[in-house]
């Protein structure tokens, strides 16, 4: 294992500090690992995500203005616990109410609904969402359903907007419901993540393999296979993408092509190219797009390719100004 | 032996603590195969803090000593974990609120307290390829002796070996909660690694119990 790093133990904190070093903006409550605004709004919904570490920037780098109130960090792949959640929304408790948006995953699914539960008791009126964009997971009645992966941020972005806006809670779960109807999103790997902890990769990938539908966690995907160039992969993933929700011509889309750590820029852009071809093709319209690190594995290789299909309502909200340490839009 | 004092339930979460500190790194490799391999670590977080707190948790009355133990688990397990083994420690404290004894009987009605706590939170069943399947066989295997009167220490024994066994027969299911699930059926042969370790806690338990 080859990181920048003191001790495994204390990756999560000195990264948590690192980061409120770098964005004076954003304070942190180190006991409980909160990142929140330093100057909260009492006037507006609170908006709270988090969930394991290891995702930077998410979800740290979407507090500010514009987009959440606070993030709640776990240690590295683990949800945070019912404790720093509850903490986290009496922290930046408002007169509007707290919405927490969760990425589907069990454990983050059990602390988030207890924590909830533990600020109703002190009358805080909380509502969820839980974010599952990730289509390589088969969706079922049987099984927890899908992921939450990159798709996330999208909705960070656009209830953040209503928020800021000064629309109510329901209004604002109501855009954030609408965003996770709309959004969807699928990954490759061509190399595993190696979490501090264990130091080892997750799982191993030949020289001329990638893992097709890789999780955010090293999760396996679909399938196992030999990598094919740029363009056909642009091709596979739109192709699942488009499947899973019926689109027609002229329908438009915000598109992220989300590296998941190691992947360099320069390929980011390449694939963005080969994306927006295999999008054009299919008469559907890219409205706007956004290329970089915004959901990542730690270090893997890869990327993930997400569509949010958009209308006015949606469209206006992310046009809507924010300004955050990952996400800047004026 | 006819009961268990609250000295007794002390010494027994204190070896609890023991083999899962000492299973940190097997339980995450256990993890490893179908989840994302933090298991171990998560669950050894929270019972490390647990022993560093010991000193000063209440330990005459069995049901708050269980309910302060949930709260640092609660708190200081990370994952899944906490809410889980969380609810599971709160809930048989508030079956035990009072106690400073433990019949057969209600050792059961404690252990089934905490399965009904685990239920609540997660939404799991027998069969869903987690822990309930070595917890219900075991706390189903008190529930028998206890009607038939048996010793507790040969109880627990059994209820050890149930719980094994229920571990060693998740492999033939495809996970359907937590991680493991997005495996489907590439999840088969492999044992729940929060069952086995059920499994591997309880026999160190009655490996190791003297009063």
């Amino acid at each position: 294992m080859k990181k920048i790093i003191n001790r495994p133990e204390t990756v999560v904190d000195e990264m948590c500090k690192g980061i409120v070093l770098a964005h004076p903006e954003l304070v942190l409550s180190e006991k409980y690992k909160i990142i929140k605004r330093k100057r909260l709004n009492k006037d507006k919904v609170s908006l709270i995500s988090g969930g394991g570490s290891g995702h930077e920037p998410a979800h740290a780098g979407y507090v500010g203005t514009g987009m959440l109130d606070a993030a709640v960090c776990g240690d590295v792949f683990a949800s945070p616990s019912t404790i720093q959640i509850y903490n986290a929304i009496l922290e930046t408790r408002s007169n509007r109410g707290t919405l927490l948006i969760i990425k589907n995953y069990s454990g983050d699914c059990m602390n988030f609904d207890a924590a909830s539960e533990m600020a109703e008791d002190e009358d805080i009126v909380v509502e969820k969402v839980y974010v599952n964009d990730d289509v390589a997971v088969k969706d079922s009645l049987y099984t927890i359903g899908r992921r939450g992966v990159a798709g996330t941020v999208f909705v960070h972005k656009i209830a953040g907007a209503a928020a800021e806006k000064g629309m109510d809670l329901s209004q604002v779960k109501a855009v954030a419901e609408k965003t996770i109807a709309n959004v969807r999103s699928i990954g490759f790997a061509f190399t595993s993540c190696t979490v501090p902890a264990k130091g080892t990769p997750i799982f191993t990938l030949e020289e001329d393999e990638m893992e097709f539908g890789v999780g955010i966690h090293g999760e396996p995907g679909i399938v196992r296979e030999k990598i094919v160039p740029a363009d056909e992969l642009a091709e596979k993933m739109v192709e699942r993408i488009v499947k899973d929700i019926p689109y027609q011509q002229g329908d438009e889309v915000a598109l992220l092509i989300n590296g998941l750590g190691a992947s360099p820029v320069q390929e980011l852009y390449l694939l963005n190219n080969s994306v927006s071809n295999a999008i054009a093709k299919r008469g559907i319209k890219i409205y706007k797009t956004f290329v970089g690190n915004y959901m990542t594995s730690i270090d893997m290789a890869g990327a993930s390719v997400t569509l949010l299909r958009l209308d006015q309502e949606l469209k206006e909200l992310l046009d809507e100004p924010s300004d955050t340490p990952a996400i800047k839009i004026w | 032996m006819e009961k268990l004092y609250a000295s007794d339930i002390v010494k027994i979460i204190d070896l609890m603590a023991e083999v899962i500190i000492e299973n940190e790194v097997y339980f995450c490799e256990l993890d490893s195969a179908a989840g994302d391999g933090d298991f171990g670590m998560s669950l050894a977080k929270g019972f490390k803090i647990l022993r560093s707190e010991w000193a000063g948790l209440s330990k005459e009355d069995t049901g708050l000593f269980l309910k302060d133990c949930g709260m640092i688990i609660t708190e200081n397990c990370g994952g899944a974990s906490g809410p889980i083994w969380g609810s599971a420690f709160r809930s048989a404290g508030k079956y035990a609120e009072g106690k400073t004894e433990i019949t057969l009987e209600e050792m059961s009605g404690l252990l089934q307290s905490a399965v009904d706590g685990i239920q609540k939170r997660g939404g799991a069943k027998l069969g869903d390829k987690t822990l309930l399947d070595a917890l219900i066989p075991a706390t189903e295997s008190l529930k028998i002796s206890a009607k038939e009167g048996e010793d507790i220490l040969d109880a627990m024994k059994k209820s050890a070996r149930e719980a094994v066994e229920g571990a060693e027969k998740t492999k033939l299911i495809v996970a359907s909660k937590g991680r493991a699930s997005y495996l489907g059926e590439r999840s088969i042969n492999m044992p729940d690694a929060g069952a086995t370790a059920i499994g591997i806690i309880f026999t160190y338990i009655v490996n190791q119990f003297k009063r």
